[in-house]
């Protein structure tokens, strides 16, 4: 009795555990969402308001009048997306390089790699501001996408070479003895194996960038002014528009969470550098 | 002469040899690594002896200073509160995220019905930009419209501006960071939990050992080394980013939340103290390749890293 009077009570704690992480989790981000319909009226509610009229009003005024979102929106999709595009291509390159060498040096120089991921932003920002400045790279989206390529590389490297570490051994000599030559096992049979590895460090990459605030609030200038920038700027222009702020949040939020949890399996992997292998 | 050509033939051939398919492949990623990594870092040194200053277009003028900022630095009372609060900081935020990220994982894996919807959710917070969750915090604690500002109130727990006292500025901005950055923890520690072999608990539970026994002798020894991994990976980040904070507070009230970075951040761009800046800079950089050789070191040690 007692036995069974524990384990049913030891079934339902999780689940009231459960509702309260889920609580502290989805609260902020519901709230945004609803807050994004309201009026700016409901939105400065001193009580809270769960009962509205919904109005897309906020959604509007981000693609019209003076602050048009789009542009913004299209400077952080180039931006990161030609970011990940290198960094995922010449990372599975170099990758597979240092996965299949052994030499001396290899500990070091894949040290060094990662180590170049860690260092702080403020710290980066510093010799990239003048070094921009020098190659005409502030105010453009090429600027951003070699900033972004100081972090997304060096990941990408790293996360390749965890990906191509876990290959069997076997398939690639095989090929060779059948005459194929190195890149071509490269090209035909190691990379199409990692294809959930690389989709998974194009996707961490495309986040990374995408939500980067440090770099493009120095680097980009009304020719390159990313999503994150212009959120924070609603803020010191005409006072807070908490309407509108909460709806650019969604439409920075919303794309990246997706994206992330399409890639859930390989996450572990992804964010561990490598270390840890998922589920 | 004969065997001189061949040695030299072959001296090539070895030396042809040494840049391997495997180099080949990683020449294009290293060359642009080096440029966008050695080339500021040699930068940066220089700039920290120098006093730099930003001309109108694209020049800047700079002067040899010697050790001068390095002098200025450690006798700079505001740098000193600056690296106090990042300690605060960071041992308060990757300290809750620890627990917290520990804690829930364990509620999760408990779970049976519904535990991959209930783990998608719980991972949301921390694919939102940094930027996006300061902001966020601001519009919840702000005292005449925020949600939680008003809870607070209705509940008697807190009446006052949150992010206008110092203490509870610091609580609201280390929160923030708590929401966006545990579910990382979380999904990590799931991970070390997965692969803990069923039969050892079944075992375990067998000889009558309770939920707590079995989590103290079993559970937590054998995700000791993922624990870690979070650990670390958190650690770094910590390190790195500062955007929640520059959005919620930017460092006030009264420089309660300002934290090195943006003390860095203040002196290169609003007082356009760049090399003073770098200086402040490289310290930073020490400490991170500090914390990576701990990261690197350890994960070697436990065979994590191949």
């Amino acid at each position: 009795m007692t036995t069974g009077a524990r384990s049913s009570a030891g079934r339902v704690i999780p689940y009231a555990l459960l509702i309260l992480i889920l609580l502290w989790t989805l609260v902020p981000v519901l709230w945004m969402l609803i807050s994004s319909f309201k009026s700016l009226g409901d939105v400065l509610s001193p009580t809270p308001l769960l009962m509205f009229e919904p109005t897309l009003a906020n959604y509007i005024s981000l693609v019209s009048g003076g602050n048009n979102v789009l542009t913004y929106f299209r400077s952080s999709l180039l931006a990161s997306g030609i970011s990940t595009i290198i960094a995922t291509s010449l990372g599975c390159l170099a990758g597979y390089g240092l996965a299949r060498s052994n030499f001396r040096a290899k500990k070091h120089l894949a040290f060094w790699i990662i180590s170049t991921r860690m260092a702080p932003i403020a710290a980066v920002i510093l010799p990239l501001f003048i070094g921009f400045t020098f190659l005409h790279l502030i105010n453009t989206v090429w600027g951003l996408v070699v900033a972004y390529l100081s972090f997304n590389l060096p990941f990408a490297i790293w996360i390749m070479n965890a990906f191509f570490e876990d290959l069997p051994p076997g398939i690639e000599e095989a090929a060779r003895v059948d005459g194929a030559s190195n890149f071509q096992t490269f090209w035909r049979i190691a990379l199409p194996m990692t294809a959930p590895g690389i989709v998974t460090t194009a996707i961490l990459c495309l986040v990374f960038s995408w939500n980067d605030y440090a770099f493009a609030v120095t680097f980009a200038g009304p020719g390159s002014q990313t999503l994150p920038v212009a959120a924070s700027q609603l803020i010191t222009q005409t006072g807070v528009d908490w309407g509108q702020l909460t709806a650019i949040g969604t439409v920075v939020a919303l794309p990246m969470v997706l994206v992330g949890l399409a890639v859930r399996r390989y996450l572990v992997r992804g964010l561990t550098l490598g270390a840890v292998t998922g589920e | 002469m004969q065997s001189d050509a061949a040695q030299s033939s072959g001296k090539q051939r070895s030396r042809r040899r040494g840049l391997s398919f495997e180099v080949k492949m990683m020449i294009p990623a290293l060359v642009i690594l080096a440029a966008i990594s050695i080339l500021p870092l040699i930068y940066i040194i220089w700039m920290s002896l120098h006093n730099v200053t930003l001309l109108g277009g694209s020049g800047i003028e700079s002067n040899w200073t010697g050790l001068d900022n390095w002098g200025r630095m450690f006798t700079d009372s505001n740098v000193w509160s600056g690296w106090l609060a990042m300690i605060i900081y960071f041992v308060a935020t990757v300290g809750l995220e620890m627990v917290l990220g520990l804690v829930i994982a364990l509620v999760i894996h408990e779970v049976a019905w519904g535990k991959n919807l209930a783990l998608s959710l719980v991972l949301i917070p921390m694919f939102i930009a940094p930027v996006i969750v300061g902001l966020l915090g601001r519009f919840l604690v702000n005292p005449t419209y925020g949600l939680y500002a008003w809870v607070l109130r209705e509940s008697g727990l807190y009446d006052g501006n949150i992010l206008g006292g110092s203490v509870s500025a610091f609580v609201a901005v280390v929160l923030m960071d708590v929401w966006e950055w545990t579910p990382l923890v979380v999904l990590i520690t799931l991970a070390g939990l997965v692969s803990i072999q069923p039969q050892v608990l079944e075992a375990a539970r067998v000889d009558g050992a309770n939920y707590f026994e079995r989590l103290r002798h079993i559970v937590l020894p054998s995700i000791t080394g993922i624990v870690i991994v979070a650990l670390l990976i958190r650690s770094m980040d910590a390190l790195r980013y500062f955007d929640i904070i520059w959005q919620a507070t930017n460092g006030g009230p009264a420089n309660a939340t300002k934290i090195i970075p943006l003390r860095l951040y203040e002196s290169a761009f609003r007082f356009f103290h760049l090399g003073y800046a770098a200086t402040i800079g490289l310290l930073m950089l020490a400490v991170s390749i500090l914390v990576a050789n701990l990261f690197t070191g350890i994960l070697r040690q436990r065979g994590l890293l191949k």
